[in-house]
């Protein structure tokens, strides 16, 4: 069963790498999860979560072009890989599998 | 963007960044955290942005972006070890009353060890503060008089100034004399008996500091004084004493300095410096010609301390080239190295304090038999409770451990227990250390210890030392057991250490008795000379210095009247020296048998009418003095029996033979030790005088703090401006034997420490046999075995092995105690019961140790012992 494991905050990141494409890095990241979702997001949790998906190589980071603004740091740009992508698709999946289960009922008693 | 170069990221927080975060990631990072710096900065403003960046840094401190502590590579040994210190940890804590004993055995040995190392140290340490002190040498004298030989520590003025003019190797040289002043300033008066005039030179060829006045000054013109802070605060409080003065006896002093007190590890010490000149300017022709004065003590500086050799080659030139002969001459000036005067044997006229070399080396001796019975401890406690180890020992072997590893184990083990206890120890050491000082009667302060990691270096080979003396057997005996016969607990191999066990145990034994032996012959010895008829009495005796003070020996006899009306004085005496003093020895001309009169050196003592009844001395032959006698005051003589026999007289030939132009003797006295017994009685003149220095007054023993109350206060009404700074005669010479008597307390208390340890080993040894022998202690009960039968069975070994250490002990000490009472002229006995006694002794306390635990085994539910498995 656990074929991918995705904490929630990791399926997060990894959904921002992919939505920003070629141009995802540390900075890129967390500002598009904060815009869209609304939430503070720390560097700290930010770094734990792209290390430890790189580790489950789900994503696979590149080193960039060095900028002014970060003082000659290159950015290390993240790219989802091949088994990222199934990850986060077999997370939406099984999460719509449940979707489709609820009643009706039970969806129009909470919209209530 | 209107980027500003100077608002940066707060540095500090970036440094801990960088030393926290994980080197591979750290760049990444950073760069995304001036990124967002910055983006905050144009957005909200420096201070928010500083505040989100600590909050950023600060929360990814976190597992994960932390660099990786553990660096160890699997190759490095280091695992293994950690896992012997475990082991051995667990098995210390798995025997906690083994451990106990083992710890507190040592750590009482080690506190022991490090005290007395302490002493012997400060003993060793005399005047080596000296930064000159490999080249500072005293002139001694070797005399040889009509009958005898003299050795003097003092020497004559003119030699100082001879040798430096004749010989370029000594580059300078310093005379002391030692005056007793009186010092008087204000209402403060007090004997000042460690005064000395020295020439200039003093702060030049000795190290001590003087504080204020100039030292190429401060002691050349006549009658200029340096004083000791101790002395400066006695008289002039918080007054600076510069360019004031004081008086001392007749003369006014200015001073000219003050200098630091003396250290406590000197050979001599003294309150004030008087310059040389305020004698010397009145005494020119005794300056340049007097070179038998031996009122000096003269210290040579050279310029190489090797030059001392060739310096010593010339002697026999230099006698012969200055000085004449007169009664006596000198055979060699022997020149003493500064730091081994405190060592040396003792010459007549040995000023300030004096060391014992066989106390040293009788401590150290005890320090060492101490240690060692707590090295036996340990040795005996860990083979005894190496069989509870076999199986580890087993498992590890079968792993593939070498010897080698298992020996390294143990000896750490070994290491790891005595630095604890020497932890311990110091602990011990620093908490006993009070006491001690009182023990041995020395300051020891800790000033004399040399630096710290001098101390922390001999602490850690000590520790090392004594792990490995006590670990070394243990850790052979356990890594050689070989697998198989640790897991067949039948064959019996690691339990025949039995015998070594045994003969530790009786080492243990051997150095108890001797100690507890030898302590009690000690102060057998002591009693001996304590109680010994001196030939005179000296309980009861008030010693009163007078300093010659003229009065005094103008109104001698109305003083003595007057003190002897106080209730309680029964009589009064006055005389040069008192016994337990040196004698003056003197230039003396007596008629011998044959009617010619023969040159000689005697002592003498400058006695008043009185001594001889006051003192209790006997008369053999001839009379007393008498006042009626006129002549008596200048021409009558007392001598003693051992100058009678020297010449070869009866006593009744020597009354009435001359000495020198007009004297004659009077009396022949029965022998009394006016030196300690240390010494034969040497001959003795006791002409009269009335220039005494001293006052002995013999009082009731009864209420005697009410009778020297009355005297003071009679002494006070008499002679306001002397105080009465008396003493006890028995006192004062029983002083004598001060390095004896410490001896004898220092040995008692450290032979009593022996003990205990030696018990603490037993108790644990008892424990353990006790313990193995559970079941046949079981199966001799049910068979019908008494109590009784099974104590003795438990205690007969230890019985057996302390009547062989008594046959071992007894010849020993017998041949220690016989060598170290050759000190004395007289020497008591050796009672063999003492050695019975010490036995007994030994015994008592082994068997108080043992008995305990032997009767709980004894007494044990034989089924309890037998169901356990």
């Amino acid at each position: 069963m656990k074929k991918y494991y995705l904490g929630e905050f990791e399926e997060i990141v990894l959904l921002a790498t992919a939505i920003l494409h070629k141009s995802a890095y540390g900075v890129a990241i967390k500002e598009e999860i904060e815009s869209q979702l609304d939430r503070e997001v720390s560097m700290g949790a930010l770094h734990t979560a792209l290390l430890r998906l790189e580790d489950k190589g789900y994503i696979r980071s590149a080193t960039g072009e060095a900028t002014e603004e970060r003082a000659g740091r290159p950015r290390n740009y993240y790219e989802i890989t091949a088994l990222g992508k199934k990850a986060i698709t077999h997370a939406k999946e099984s999460r719509e599998k449940m979707w489709n289960a609820i009643p009706k009922v039970v969806l129009e008693l909470r919209g209530f | 963007m209107s980027e500003t170069p100077i608002i940066q990221p707060p540095k500090s927080l970036l440094r801990f960044f960088r030393w926290f975060c994980n080197p591979a990631y750290a760049e990444d990072i950073e760069g995304d955290l001036r990124e967002m710096f910055d983006r905050e900065v144009n957005a909200r403003g420096v201070t928010t942005a500083r505040v989100k960046f600590s909050m950023h840094v600060l929360r990814l401190f976190r597992p994960g972006i932390i660099r990786k502590v553990n660096i160890q590579s699997h190759n490095s040994p280091s695992p293994m070890f950690r896992n012997y210190v475990i082991a051995s940890i667990r098995s210390l804590m798995r025997n906690k009353g083994f451990s106990a004993l083992n710890i507190a055995g040592l750590a009482v040995g080690l506190a022991t060890f490090s005290l007395i190392s302490f002493y012997v140290y400060y003993e060793l340490s005399f005047d080596k503060y000296h930064a000159n002190a490999d080249r500072i040498f005293r002139i001694v004298e070797d005399l040889k008089t009509e009958n005898e030989m003299l050795y003097q520590a003092a020497s004559s003025p003119p030699m100082g100034p001879h040798f430096q003019k004749d010989y370029p190797e000594v580059e300078k040289y310093v005379r002391f004399q030692n005056w007793s002043l009186l010092a008087q300033r204000g209402d403060i008066s007090s004997y000042e008996k460690d005064s000395y005039i020295t020439d200039s030179t003093v702060f030049d060829v000795f190290s001590w500091k003087l504080l204020k006045g100039d030292k190429r000054t401060a002691l050349v013109e006549p009658n200029s004084i340096v004083l000791t802070e101790t002395m400066a605060k006695k008289y002039f409080g918080d007054e600076d004493p510069l360019g004031q003065s004081i008086k001392m006896d007749y003369g006014n002093y200015k001073i000219t300095g003050v200098m630091e007190d003396v250290p406590e590890n000197s050979h001599f010490r003294f309150s004030n410096l008087i310059s040389f000149s305020t004698w010397s300017k009145d005494n020119k022709r005794a300056e340049d010609g007097a070179w038998f004065w031996n009122g000096f003590d003269t210290y040579l500086l050279l310029r190489d301390a090797k030059s001392v050799e060739t310096l010593r080659t010339k002697m026999p030139d230099f006698l012969k080239r200055n000085i004449e002969k007169g009664g006596m001459n000198y055979v060699d000036l022997p020149l003493q190295p500064l730091a081994s005067i405190y060592m040396a044997p003792q010459r007549s006229w040995e000023g300030g304090t004096r060391g014992s070399m066989s106390n040293v080396y009788i401590l150290s001796t005890i320090a060492l038999f101490i240690l060692l019975i707590a090295c036996f401890n340990y040795i005996n406690l860990t083979t005894a409770r190496a069989s509870r180890r076999l199986k580890e020992v087993g498992l590890r072997k079968t792993l593939g451990a070498v010897k080698q590893m298992l020996i390294t184990q143990f000896l750490g083990e070994s290491i790891i227990i005595t630095f604890v206890s020497f932890v311990l120890a110091v602990i011990l050491a620093w908490i006993a250390l009070p006491a001690f000082r009182t023990l041995v009667e020395s300051p020891l302060s800790l000033s004399i210890l040399p630096q710290p990691w001098v101390i922390a270096g001999v602490a850690i080979l000590l520790v090392l030392v004594v792990g490995l003396l006590a670990g070394a057997y243990p850790a052979f005996i356990i890594s050689r057991f070989e697998p198989l016969q640790i897991f067949r607990p039948a064959s019996m191999g690691m339990f025949g250490h039995n015998n070594l066990r045994k003969f530790l145990v009786g080492v243990q034994f051997i150095i108890t008795i001797t100690l507890v032996a030898g302590t009690m012959l000690v102060y057998d010895q002591l009693d001996v000379v304590r109680n010994q008829d001196l030939g005179f009495d000296k309980e009861g005796m008030l010693v009163v210095p007078t300093n010659g003070d003229t009065a005094i020996v103008n109104y001698l006899e109305s003083v003595k009247n007057e003190l002897k009306t106080v209730p309680g004085v029964v009589n009064i005496t006055g005389s040069a020296q008192v016994p337990g003093q040196s004698a003056n020895n003197n230039y003396t001309e007596i008629e011998m048998q044959d009617g010619k009169m023969s040159p000689t050196n005697i002592n003498h003592n400058y006695v008043d009418y009185d001594f001889l009844t006051t003192y209790k001395i006997q008369l053999i032959a001839g009379r007393d003095f008498r006042r009626d006698v006129k002549a008596d005051d200048t021409t009558a003589y007392l001598i003693n029996e051992a100058a009678v026999k020297d010449f070869g007289w009866t006593p009744e030939q020597a009354l009435g033979k001359r000495i020198n132009k007009q004297g004659r003797i009077i009396g022949v006295y029965k022998d009394f030790n006016y030196q300690s017994l240390h010494t034969a009685v040497q001959p003795m003149l006791m002409p009269l005088t009335r220039y005494v220095s001293r006052l002995s007054i013999r009082i009731d023993s009864k209420d005697l703090p009410a009778t020297i109350a009355r005297v003071e206060q009679k002494w006070h009404s008499l002679i306001p401006y002397l105080p009465f700074d008396y003493s006890f005669l028995d006192v004062d010479f029983d002083r004598q034997y001060k390095a004896d008597q410490q001896l004898g307390k220092v040995a008692g208390v450290f032979t009593g420490l022996a003990i205990f340890i030696g018990c603490l080993g037993l108790l644990g040894l008892t424990s353990f046999v006790v313990e193995r022998r559970t079941k046949e202690i079981g199966i001799r009960k049910v068979l019908g075995a008494s109590v009784g039968g099974v104590v003795v069975l438990i205690t007969n070994e230890f019985v057996w092995l302390i009547v062989a250490a008594l046959v071992v002990a007894t010849p020993l000490t017998w041949y220690l105690i016989a060598r170290w009472e050759e000190n004395f002229t007289l020497q008591a006995t050796i009672n063999p019961l003492r050695f019975v006694i010490a036995g007994i002794a030994v015994l008592l306390f082994a068997w108080i140790t043992i008995g305990f635990l032997s009767f709980r085994a004894a007494n044990a539910n034989p089924t309890k012992a037998l169901r356990t498995e």
